[in-house]
This record gives structure tokens, sequence and C-alpha cells, in this order.
């Protein structure tokens, strides 16, 4: 049986999991009743947010019809992986894309090319593999597939008459899809004699432990096999090898070189498996690991801390239990004068955070305060010899006279926007402190715009104002260039005369009255009225640069309260009583959760 | 937690007791509007004319209230017909509610019948039915004289219509008359509702209720808020407010007796005091809330199933509190009285004594009561006490 391993990459949005489903429908590896949308996300995250986060591997077998055809007639495995199309999961992109020969590259036929479209077929490319553009949604009023090819053939260099055009929802053009997959994709090469198979994902099971995507290489890999990952060293006896089709089933039978499959060999924790390690067998070992994966890269930081009835031990838990299945971030103990313990975690990108968050209340059901992420400074200090410090919170910021410069993460970014919002687009960008590199023309329509920003100025709000400037048109993708030095200085917030650590934020020096004063009304608005009277300050070394007050509480009554509204009004009451979840006592004054975060809004730029 | 209809939560001895239980009122909720006022989130609906189901409603709520008549005291001391706009049924229909009232022997100990009335509905004729038909007392929603502030709240009616409406209701010889009034409306200045004061005492109502305007959940003016097309008028100027009605209303008689209701002397509404005293009350008509002995429900707000299942409507939101739930529950309602908690009826963990430092309660020798002060903070303390 021939083999084809691809993967599916494409732009958020772009109709990339309903392309998985059709096809698992098509070739019968789901039957039509059972094909609910989007099975191959099984989160229930996943699938209400409408994204992918974890890649999924599934193997399905698929005979092209007809016999004049050069494939006609002869059975094909497809193994196929899914990928996350969100700028924050580039790093499983990549994963993916080594263990594949091709790519099918989803463009949606309205909105067309767009940034991430770019950056996973640059990626694709880079990888080596073949990729097959693929023009989906064509059954829209808007649909303009020609259009979009010749896009495709332009920026990205994919010759049009290549592009299928499809519809994922109505089904035409799968066929065609399937077909050219068989015959435009190669097919995996044989590799080495001595097993290698490389660990492009995992995922923690309660029952199975660590369950270990991995891809063929070389050899053969079979149940009882004792095993060896290259990287750690340890051994362990594989219990379970099989495939996803899409549901988990087991193989009796050896697996070969060009196979993408899942084993269980008793693997406690995530930790225990690195991705990009290589997996060979411990009696006759292959004689190198496989070029493995960059680990991912957190950039962007903040701190959980347990809130409302939610003790410490309690979140360490759900932290820990979560971390099991998904190592996607880091973590470790932090402290807060203000806020307690808490743990300092960190992220591919602000969704992730999302995410993160998201995952641990609903999983776990603790409360959290989260503060507000912080990208990684670096702090070159003073004295004889460069000692240079990364940081990942804004209160760990030595004193001033200690430091000699504070360099901050820079990204190049990569703006794909209607021609007519260019204007608005720039003005964004020189208000976030980018320096502008280049402009290009896509079409008549639309153009790529390239600026250097510092990242700290987009993890907020960046990508909101784009879609807003540009009437969601707009797309964006970056990529981490380096650490540069500017006049950046730690602002501390002062709530009733104390000064609340978590809410300290770096800014640049020449923004900080700006971001001051705007940071004080948020903070105005989110913080409720208490008994007394709240003063607000920011301070910069010392120095107050701004100040509001909130107003004292005077009056806190309900006016009606009749027959039908004993029951509202109790339960309205308990509530309050029960103190407010998100909730955290600094001194005598109660900051909720939105405050933390409110430090982030640049204000109206 | 919403239980379906037919499967109450009461157990049979329950139910027995509260079959036997002393009913103290009635509550009928009638769901009309000709039109529906952006700050109002009662339950009610605006029928197309030559289209309305005034006549199925009638004939629901009479069938209904022949049920309850049968399984439970039908004989309580007070009946309040609200709404929606009760005076936007006509007096025929009017007329046959009050015979059935009447026949199935629920007026025969009635001291109290009140019927809520939109000064705009009423008619000399209307009137005269209810006056002949036992209502001795109406509650007009006036809510303001300025025709701004009126606009404001999306309420439409011609605030002259008031005073002719009471002239028609003396006529008959009701003249128990409650006037409601609403303060902090958007753009209201102390000096409008000074003018609103005035208005409302030269009509020389019985009872007073005013109310801090309230931006309840799924109303039109609250959707209005949040996209700030209004602005909700600074809290301390509503606390001014407040202050300047309780002031005004003292100067001119009127006795402060719950944290919205005035009255003059011997004219507390009886109804509205079975509330604050958790008393037991029945309740018909979609939306209506009933309570006896800690037993609560609602009847389904929907018109159309209400007709459909006629005489069983679904009952909705039950629940059962007991113990120092429902007397934590009692002590939240009785604090909004001016007269306070009587001292016996206070758990002994009941923590007041940081309440009265702080000089938001106060003892009587019979009574805990909320201070001029402690009015301001009603929802704090009615929280503590829970």
């Amino acid at each position: 049986m021939q083999i084809r391993n691809f993967c599916i990459i494409a732009h958020i949005d772009h109709g990339k999991s309903t392309l998985a489903d059709r096809l698992l429908q098509r070739t019968g590896a789901v039957s039509d009743r059972e094909a609910r949308a989007q099975t191959l996300d099984d989160m229930d995250l996943e699938r209400e947010r409408g994204i992918t986060i974890k890649a999924s591997a599934v193997t399905v077998t698929y005979t092209p019809p007809g016999d004049t055809s050069s494939s006609g007639g002869e059975q094909y495995m497809l193994n196929f992986i899914d990928t996350p199309g969100h700028v924050d999961f580039h790093y499983e992109v990549s994963r993916a894309l080594t263990a594949c020969e091709g790519a099918v590259l989803v463009v949606d036929a309205a909105q067309g090319v767009e940034a991430q479209t770019v950056a996973n077929a640059y990626l694709a490319i880079d990888a080596g593999l073949e990729i097959i553009p693929v023009i989906n949604k064509i059954d829209l009023p808007g649909a303009r597939p020609e259009d979009v090819a010749l896009e495709v053939e332009s920026i990205l260099g994919l010759p049009a008459d290549g592009c299928i055009f499809c519809s994922a929802k109505t089904g035409a053009g799968i066929d065609e899809l399937l077909q050219a997959i068989c015959t435009r994709l190669p097919g995996p090469s044989s590799g080495g004699q001595k097993t290698q198979a490389l660990i492009f994902d995992s995922e923690y099971n309660d029952y199975r432990g660590v369950i270990v995507y991995f891809r063929l290489k070389g050899g053969q890999l079979q149940v009882g096999d004792k095993i060896r990952t290259m990287g750690t060293g340890r051994t362990y006896n594989v219990t379970e090898l099989g495939k996803f089709t899409p549901k988990p089933t087991p193989n009796k039978q050896p697996m070969s070189a060009g196979e993408v499959g899942y084993l269980v060999a008793s693997i406690k924790t995530l930790d225990d498996v690195h991705i990009g390690d290589t997996i060979t067998r411990d009696i006759d070992p292959a004689d190198a690991p496989l070029p493995g994966y960059k680990e991912p890269q957190h950039m962007v930081f903040c701190d959980f801390y347990p809130a409302g009835d939610t003790q410490y031990d309690h979140l360490r838990d759900a932290i820990d239990r979560l971390h099991l299945n998904d190592a996607s971030f880091t973590y470790e103990p932090t402290s807060s004068d203000a806020l307690g313990f808490g743990f300092r975690c960190g992220f591919l990108g602000m969704l992730h955070i999302e995410i993160i968050q998201e995952r641990l209340e609903r999983e776990s059901n603790v409360n959290i305060v989260q503060t507000a992420p912080t990208v990684t400074y670096e702090v070159a200090l003073k004295g004889d010899v460069d000692e240079v410090i990364q940081i990942h919170n804004p209160a760990d910021l030595p004193d001033p006279s200690r430091i000699r410069e504070v360099r901050e993460p820079i990204v190049d970014m990569e703006i794909i926007t209607p021609t007519e919002s260019i204007g608005d687009l720039m003005r964004l960008c020189e208000g976030r402190r980018g320096r502008y590199k280049k402009q290009t023309f896509l079409s008549a329509t639309r153009q790529i715009l390239e600026y250097e920003l510092p990242l700290a100025e987009i993890i907020y709000d960046f990508y909101d104002k784009l879609k807003s400037i540009t009437r969601g048109y707009g797309t964006m993708d970056y990529t981490f260039r380096g650490f540069r030095a500017d006049k950046l200085v730690k602002m501390d917030i002062l709530v009733n005369g104390d000064r609340v650590d978590a809410l300290s934020v770096i800014v640049h020096r020449d923004k900080a009255e700006y971001r001051g004063r705007a940071l004080l009304q948020r903070l105005k608005k989110e913080i409720d009225r208490h008994m007394f009277e709240i003063p607000l300050q920011c301070a910069v070394g010392g120095k107050v640069i701004a100040r509001e007050t909130i107003k004292a509480m005077r009056k806190n009554v309900t006016a009606k309260c009749y027959g039908g509204d004993v029951s509202r009004k109790r339960k309205l009451l308990e509530k309050q009583k029960e103190g407010k979840k998100r909730m955290k006592r600094v001194g005598t004054v109660d900051i909720p959760q939105e405050a933390f975060m409110s430090v982030l809004d640049p204000g109206e730029i | 937690m919403p239980h379906p209809a037919s499967q109450s939560i009461l157990s049979h001895a329950q139910r027995q007791a509260s079959a036997s239980a002393a009913v103290d009122g009635l509550y009928l909720h009638v769901p009309f509007c000709s039109h529906k006022c952006h700050y109002c989130d009662f339950y009610s609906l605006v029928e197309q004319p030559g289209q309305d189901r005034y006549r199925l409603f009638l004939d629901a709520l009479v069938r209904e209230l022949e049920l309850l008549a049968g399984q439970y005291d039908n004989r309580p001391r007070t009946l309040f017909v609200g709404g929606g706009t009760p005076t936007l049924l006509p007096p025929d229909i009017w007329h046959k509610l009050l015979a059935a009232l009447t026949t199935q022997g629920w007026l025969s100990r009635v001291e109290e019948f009140t019927v809520e009335a939109n000064p705009e509905t009423v008619t000399d004729e209307l009137a005269q039915v209810l006056a002949s038909g036992g209502v001795n007392r109406v509650s007009l929603g006036a809510q303001s004289f300025d025709l701004t502030l009126l606009k404001q709240l999306e309420r439409w009616h011609d605030p002259r219509k008031v005073e002719q409406a009471m002239n028609y209701f003396r006529g008959v010889g009701i003249s128990n008359i409650n006037l409601d009034l609403i303060f902090a409306i958007p753009t209201q200045t102390l000096d409008q509702l000074d003018a609103d004061l005035d208005a409302v005492l030269a009509l020389e109502p019985t009872h007073l209720s005013s109310y801090n305007l309230t931006y309840e959940p799924n109303t039109a003016l609250t959707a209005k808020l949040k996209l700030g097309r209004v602005n909700r008028i600074e809290q301390d100027l509503e606390r001014t407010m407040y202050e300047r009605v309780i002031d005004r209303l003292a100067a001119a008689g009127f006795e402060h007796y719950e944290i919205s209701n005035w009255c003059k002397p011997g004219k507390s509404c009886a109804h509205n005091l079975i509330y604050w005293q958790s008393q037991n009350w029945l309740a018909a008509g979609p939306s209506a809330c009933g309570h006896i002995d800690g037993y609560r429900w609602k009847i389904a707000p929907r018109l159309g199933d209400y007709l459909e299942k006629s005489p069983h409507p679904d009952r909705l939101d039950q629940e059962h509190l007991t113990g120092r739930a429902q007397l934590g529950e009692q002590l939240m309602m009785r604090i909004r009285l001016l007269q306070g908690v009587p001292l016996d009826m206070l758990p002994p963990d009941a923590d007041v004594q940081s309440m009265i430092a702080r000089g938001w309660l106060e003892c009587t020798n019979t009574h805990l009561r909320l201070t001029r002060e402690g009015l301001m903070f009603a929802d704090t303390v009615a929280a503590a006490l829970l």
C-alpha cells in the first residue's frame, strides 16, 4: 500500500477543520451519521471557539476511482495531520510539518491570501514539503476563486493552475483533492534499516499515561519493543501501538518506515517526552537522532493567583494536572506582596493565556486572578562584568541605579491589508513605537505592510485595533527578531497609598504620563466604590505622574422589592455576601480581575 | 432551579399543610400594556388592536381562580391586581372578573382591594365598574410630571391625565389613592425633582411610592445604558434626591414606613405589608409569584402557555426555604420596614453590633431598625442579616 503523509495548513477560519471532516467522511473513516462538525477537535473549548488548538493525526485508506489514471485501483494509506491556524500556535504547526512530505494549503475563496497563509506556506516550503493549494468555500456568494488562485501564484510562487477549487461544505472538489493528494504528493522515502521515529506530539490520558504521536522515518516498531528516547536516554516497553482512524485503533502488525501512529509505553508525564526527540530500539539503536524541533519560546508571561474561595494548594493541583495534559505553557511558584502566593506562567501568546485560564477554571473549578501579561525583558546590569538578567515580571526590575540598560523583545510584523487602510495602520504602528520596514503591493487593492514592533506594544489589543481599522479584512503574523534597548522604566500603581506590585508595568519613558493617565481612568471604572474614598496614583521612580480618586460609596439600596422580587433579591445579596469571585483584597480595597488587565490598555492609540 | 409544572417539590404533607394555611393576600397579574415603558421589567404584552387576547385571558384567569379557591383558603384580607396595565382591560371584562371573584368567595373578607391603573386608560365608566365591584384603593403610575423625563423613560402618558383619573376615582368613592413617582431619571436635576414633588403633593394622594430608578436587566433602558445612549446620574446626586424625597414628604405629613413607601396616617398598603412581613399570598396570572409558609413559586411568564394549559399553568422557580435560610429571607424583607425587625425574631448569630456601631442600625425597646444613614445602605445591611 502506498503512503501519503500530509498536513492541512491555513489561515484561521479558512475552513481547515471542516475540510478535514469532509475528507474523513469521503474516505469512509467516519460515517455520515457520525460526521458531527469538526471531528478532529476533541476539546469542548476548541469546538466552542471554532479553532483547532492541538494537532491531531488521523489515518484513512483511500482507493482513487477509475482505472485509466496512473493511480487507478491502488490503495493508499493517507495520514493527515490537522494543525492550528492561530499565530500563537506556530510551534505546533512546525512540529506537524516535519512529519509530512506534503501540505494542503487551504485558502478562503472570498478572503484570499492572508498573513497566516503566507507564514504557514513559508514554513512548509522551508521544510521542503510539496504543496497543493486549495481554494475553499467556492460556494460562498463572494467567492472569487480565479483571483485568489492568481494571488497564490504571485505571493507564494505556487502555480495558479495547480490550485484545486473546492467547497468543504458542499463536498465539491473533494474527490479531485483526494486524487491530487495521491498523485501529486511524494511518498515517504524508505529510510535506514535502524528504527528512527520522530515524536511530533504527545498527549496525556488519565488511564494510559502519555500517548506519543510519532512518524517512523526508518526501520520498524511493534508492540513489545523496548524503545529508547535518544535525547533523554530513557527506555520504555511499548504496550500499545496503533493509528487514529480517527478512533484509536491498535496495530497487531509491526509499523514500518513512512507510517504515522501513536504508542503507549507506561510513560508517566509529558515532561518525560520531548517533542522533536527521536525514538529508537534499545537493541540495535540508530546511530544518530533525527534533526529535532526548536523548543517553543515563551515570550509572554503572567501570574495566576487564587481568588475567591480557591486556596493556593487547590490552584497548584489544578495547574499540575493541566500541565500533565498540556505542556505548552511553563509555570513556577511566585509571590506578590499584594496577592500572596501564586504562579508565574509562560505562554506562546495572548490566546494561549486565555485558553489555559479557561481550561483551568472549567476543568478544576478554581477561581483565578490573572495579572496583566508582560513580555520578557533583558536587563544589563552596571558593573565590571557584563551581567545580563532576564525578568518576566515588572516587579522584579532592579533598582535603576544598578541598571545599564533595559532591552525588550522586538518582532517582525507582517500585515496584509486593503490599501485604503494603510494610512491608519501606519499611524497605529508608529503610535506603538514601530519602525517602518517596507510596503509591497499584492494586487491593486491589497498590500503587505512590514514593521518592526516591540512585542509589548502588540500583546494586548493590537490585533483588535488592526481588525477594526481594516473592518475585519486585515491580518497579521509576526516572528521574534531579537532584543533591543530603549528608554524603559517601571511604572508603579498605588491604590489607597499602597503600591500594588501586581499592577506595576514597564513602559517607555516618553509615554509614561499618557499611559499613566489612561490606566488610572480604567482602574477608576473597574474598582467599585468602597465605604471610603480611594486615591489612585501612578509613579515612576518615586515621582507621582498621575492621580485619580474613586469616590466613597454614598448609597446601596434597592428601591423596589415586592412579592415577585424576593428570591432574586436574596440570591443577589447572597452572591454579594460570599464575595465576588474574581476579587483580590489589597489592604482594604477589593480589586477585580478586570483591573489587573486594565494596566495593559494603551489608551486611544 | 426551575421545576416542571406538574412535579411540585412539595411533599404530600407539605401540600396538605399549605392547602390548610391561612391566606392573607391574593395577587392577580394582567399581562397587557398598550406600550412597553423602557424601564419596566414586569411581564406584559402589547396586543394588536382587534386581535387581543383579553377575553381568552379572562376565561383562563377565572378558571385558575376557581381551582385555587377549591385548593386553598379563599378568604384573603387583601387583593391586588397588578400588571402590565390592568385598566387596559375594557369595563365589560372587568365586570365579569369582579363578578367571578365575588361568586368564588374571594371578596368575603377582603379589607383592601387595590387595582393598578395607568392614568391614560382610566374612564369614568371603568371607575364605576371597579368601585361597584369592591375595589377600594387604586395605584396610579404617575412616575413624573415632566414631559422630558417621561420621554427619557419612554413612558407615554399626558401628566394632566393623572389628576383627571384621580377625579374619576374620587367621584365613585375611591379616595385611597397611591401615586408612583420615579426619581434619578437620566438628565433629571434637583429642581425637576422638586417640581415633581410639588405636583404630587398638590394632588393630595393618601399614599406615595417613590423609587430611585432601577436599571433592571433585560429592559430597553439598561440596553441604552450599556450602549452609552443614556447616562446614569451621579450616585451622590441620587442620594441627595432620595434624601430630598424623605425630607419633603415628612414635612408634608407623610409617614415613611418602607424604604420607598410613604403614607398618610393609617393608609399603609396592607397588601404590600404581606410581602415585607413574609405572610402568605396566592398568585394567579402569568408571571405572578405566590408564597405559602416558605414555599415560593412563579407562574410561567408566557401567555400562550398560560392559555393552553389553563387552568393548570406551569409553576417555575419553585423553592421551599426552611430554618435559618427562611429566617434570613424574612429578615431581608422585614428590615425594609422603617419599624424594623422585632427583636425576638433575631437569631443569635446575627452580627448587628458592627452595623449599630457604624450608625446604620438602632434598637428600640421592641425592634431593630434602620437609621436614616442605614436607609442609604439597606442592601449592605440586608446582606449581613441573610
